[in-house]
């Protein structure tokens, strides 16, 4: 049994002559780089970890902002796998990864090195870019991670927002095969004054960074997962500009409010709000997000990190109301009317096909009307029928014939007075307990 | 009418799997819906979320339960003993539950603390339940049968499930809520019955998302109709209120090292750089401590308590901001501004007042006293007129919620309303 403690090796490393201590201590079957040798073996297989597929919405939402060439703002607590993840996106994206820790370096680090020449008066004084930044310009493309953004000074962060903006290191410019992504630790956790003022957030794609409390226990027991990362399709990219396009333009054009929006509470401060140029990015994020066929929860996260909560939301409460069928298509042919299963959507296309209706009074469309009511109570709940029949039936002209559609219709009408009924009663109970 | 609606038998052995009980009838499902479209009429701003419920029929729910996708289990038997206007009570009552988040923030109360077990959910099922029914009932809505009420546990009413978790244990009395269950969407735990993340007809986390939005945009918009919790509700639901230190932390630090304060570079001083570029002034880092100014409002209207806190709170700040203890004024004032004290003097300052309020005073004093401050501070309950112009330094507002206004605080001017903070400053609710 060696008697070597791992605490002597240290020691035994740094002193020249100590191997010949360590080998008297423990013995004479070991000497020092046999135990680095072990140690090496123990590190290995540390090291081998597998990996397993997992959906990962922020790792999928990061990629598509990346390729759309979007910077983004990664927000988070230290030590949660930031930088893990772009590891993961570099080696996805094909990219090779810079890493600058922002605080430990200079302003002028990022606007040039002044290097003064023989005749600083004549030839003016060159900013000379540092080496990574040459480095990254003469291979054409890369990832570049702008690390700890938030404990840098205040002329630190500038100096790095012009190099995220105009893609300017002193002299050099960033060729456009380079991805910009930063990261910064959240307002409450940041020891120093670090804030976007409204113009430099309105220009980030702002990401919430996690960790999955599942995935770190299984990653430290040896499995990490492995993101499928999206993967766009050649062949859609027209029709996704086309659904960008008519998703933003349609609700701008009912919310004109939602054009420009600064933001006016404390604690909306520093984050994303709405502006022409993020709407901008938001289409883009879009078309990006059709193209890659990617899910909702994913261009949710997307959509609220560049125009913020409520505006993102409405964006996206629009792109459901787009993928409704449109109510003159369903009028043309009810027979074969395909409703959405879920109860409130199907309401909303209900609600669409009555006011189509009302907007166009005909004879023909009516009874289209009432056929579409009648396959809606065939195949989902009743009492959703009740609001737009009503209102239906309210529409009919003297010289229309009731269609013999309406029998079928005769469940929702005993539905409508059983509700009255329970109604009535609630109130007299509800009244006498005042 | 028979079943039109496509009812996931999700437990398909369901039946099976209590044979004691009394499970032969059929979903009564005409009556459910009737009381889903009664209960749709008596408070149309939730209609969409209560349609956006999809309905899964399941023995083995004790009652009525839904899960965090928006699945509502039905017990056939509860159906068909319950009324048609309590059971549209109770499609009230679940359907808050989710709107309300109550699963998120249990699986969030718990983890905080650390709580584990059954026993803690079935406490946060009954406080969740505390929360909702004390306003959810009434109105066109009969109250079902054996709910729990913040007055059954003795509390008192409008608090929220977090601050009910407080103040109740399991015991003696809530031992016959054992049965209470609401499912998972309630308390966070999953049920046996219950389909999971990969069942059919479930919510994504977009689509919830967007019918609490909806259900949140149909209050906001037309707030005549909602009663006054789910106003409230409505305005936080995508915006919670922050915590006011780290708001007030945030808005003090960045006043106090933005350009002209705190650390920078400068040419004041050669950088240690400038030897290897022969010919060249590089600027070096330079710390100038900002001096901040605290005006506090001691007028009648403020507590004790809450100026003790806020102004712990704004020297712990500036201390962290680099501002030397020295460099800390403080400047109480009420009607007329006092002595401008500095920190460093005493721990104890005397904050004078008690009378009505002008901080047009204070502001005056602080401006005027040397060094300039570089960034001021106002603690106030915002029950005064603020100065007209911008004063020439960042100026931070910390403002004690008033939420009583029934009685006008000028016995002279019952009709009179204080300005709110100027636009200049930053304002951070405190408390």
């Amino acid at each position: 049994m060696p008697t070597c403690t791992p605490f002597a090796m240290p020691i035994s490393l740094s002193n020249a002559d100590a191997g010949a201590v360590a080998n008297a201590d423990a013995g004479a079957d070991l000497d020092p780089t046999s135990q680095l040798d072990i140690a090496g073996d123990l590190l290995t297989l540390l090291r081998t970890t597998t990996t397993e597929p997992r959906p990962d919405t922020q790792l999928e939402a990061l990629t598509l902002a990346v390729a759309a060439d979007l910077p983004v703002l990664l927000w988070g607590e230290p030590g949660i796998g930031k930088t893990a993840a772009l590891t993961q996106l570099a080696a996805a994206l094909d990219l090779p990864l810079t890493t600058v820790i922002a605080s430990v370096h200079e302003p002028s680090d990022f606007s040039g090195l002044p290097i003064v020449g023989d005749d600083p008066a004549e030839q003016g004084v060159p900013m000379a870019p540092p080496d990574w930044a040459v480095r990254l310009v003469r291979a054409g493309r890369g990832l570049l991670f702008l690390d700890e953004l938030s404990t840098a000074p205040p002329a630190v962060q500038a100096a790095l927002l012009r190099l995220v903006l105009e893609r300017r290191i002193g002299s050099l410019q960033l060729p456009p095969g380079v991805r910009i992504v930063a990261a910064a630790n959240p307002r409450s956790s940041a020891a120093d004054g670090w804030e976007l003022s409204p113009p430099l957030a309105n220009r980030f794609v702002h990401l919430q960074w996690t960790h999955d409390h599942e995935v770190v226990v299984r990653g430290l027991g040896g499995t990490w997962p492995r993101a499928t990362l999206p993967r766009l399709a050649p062949e859609r990219l027209s029709e996704a500009v086309d659904f960008a396009r008519r998703a933003v333009c349609a609700l701008l054009a009912a919310r004109p409010k939602l054009v420009h929006q600064l933001p006016n509470s404390e604690s909306r401060r520093g984050g994303a709000w709405p502006s022409p140029r993020s709407w901008e990015m938001t289409l883009r994020l879009i078309a990006f997000a059709t193209a890659s066929g990617v899910s909702r929860d994913v261009l949710s996260l997307l959509v609220r990190g560049t125009v913020g909560d409520g505006p993102g939301l409405e964006l996206l409460a629009g792109l459901d109301r787009l993928d409704l069928p449109d109510p003159e298509t369903l009028l043309a042919d009810p027979a074969g009317a395909d409703l959405p299963q879920r109860g409130d959507l199907r309401q909303a296309v209900l609600d669409g096909v009555v006011a189509a209706v009302r907007a166009r009074p005909e004879r023909d469309r009516w009874n289209a009307a009432w056929a579409l009511l009648v396959r809606a109570l065939e195949t989902g709940a009743p009492d959703l029928v009740v609001v737009p029949a009503t209102t239906l039936a309210s529409l009919r002209r003297d010289d229309w014939d009731v269609p013999a559609a309406i029998e079928n219709l005769a469940g929702v009408v005993t539905l409508s007075r059983r509700a009255d009924e329970a109604a009535a009663r609630a109130k007299r109970a509800t009244g006498a307990r005042r | 009418m028979g079943t039109r609606v496509r009812t996931d038998t999700g437990a398909e052995g369901s039946s099976d799997a209590s044979p004691g009980a009394a499970g032969t009838r059929a979903l009564d499902l005409d009556k459910l819906f009737a009381a889903r479209l009664q209960a749709a009429r008596a408070r149309p701003y939730l209609a969409t979320a209560l349609f956006a419920l999809h309905t899964v029929e399941s023995r083995q729910v004790p009652t009525m339960g839904v899960d965090r996708y928006w699945r509502c289990y039905v017990s056939p038997d509860f159906v068909d003993r319950t009324p048609v206007e309590e059971l549209a009570g109770v499609w009230v009552h679940e359907v808050s539950h989710l709107l309300r988040d109550h699963h998120g923030r249990s699986d969030r109360f718990a983890k905080e603390r650390g709580l584990t077990g059954p026993g803690e959910r079935l406490r946060m099922n009954i406080a969740a339940d505390c929360e909702i029914n004390d306003d959810a009932f009434g109105d066109g809505l009969v109250k079902p049968e054996g709910v729990v009420d913040p007055a059954f546990l003795r509390l008192p009413e409008g608090q929220l499930m977090e601050s009910y978790l407080l103040q109740f244990q399991l015991g003696a009395w809530t031992t016959e809520f054992a049965w209470l269950d609401c499912g998972s969407g309630a308390d966070g735990l999953e049920r046996e019955w219950e389909l999971g993340p990969d069942g059919a007809h479930g919510l994504s986390e977009q689509e919830r998302d967007a019918v609490r939005f909806r259900v949140a945009q149909g209050i906001t918009g037309r707030p005549g109709s909602a009663p006054e919790g789910w106003k409230r509700w409505a305005e936080e639901a995508f915006h919670p209120p922050q915590p006011w230190r780290a708001l007030l932390g945030a808005a003090v630090r960045s006043a106090a090292s933005a350009p002209g304060a705190g650390e920078d570079y400068s040419y004041g001083r050669p950088s240690r750089r400038s030897a290897g570029v022969p010919g060249t002034v590089l600027p070096s880092l330079r710390r100038r401590p900002p001096h901040v100014s605290v005006i506090i409002d001691t007028s009648g209207s403020v507590s004790d308590t809450e100026l003790g806190s806020a102004l712990l709170e704004v020297a712990a700040i500036s201390r962290a901001v680099g501002g030397r203890r020295d460099l800390v004024t403080v400047v109480p004032c009420d009607a007329a501004a006092r002595i401008a004290h500095p920190l460093c003097k005493a721990e104890g300052i005397p904050l004078l007042g008690g009378g009505g309020t002008n901080l047009r005073a204070g502001f005056a004093k602080a401006l005027r006293s040397h060094p300039r401050p570089d960034v001021i501070v106002v603690l106030t309950d915002g029950q005064t007129p603020w100065p007209g112009s911008r004063p020439p330094c960042r100026t931070v507002v910390g403002l004690f919620p008033r939420h009583h206004r029934r009685t006008s605080w000028d016995e002279d001017d019952p009709d009179y309303v204080p300005d709110s903070p100027p636009d200049w400053a930053r304002v951070v609710q405190i408390g």
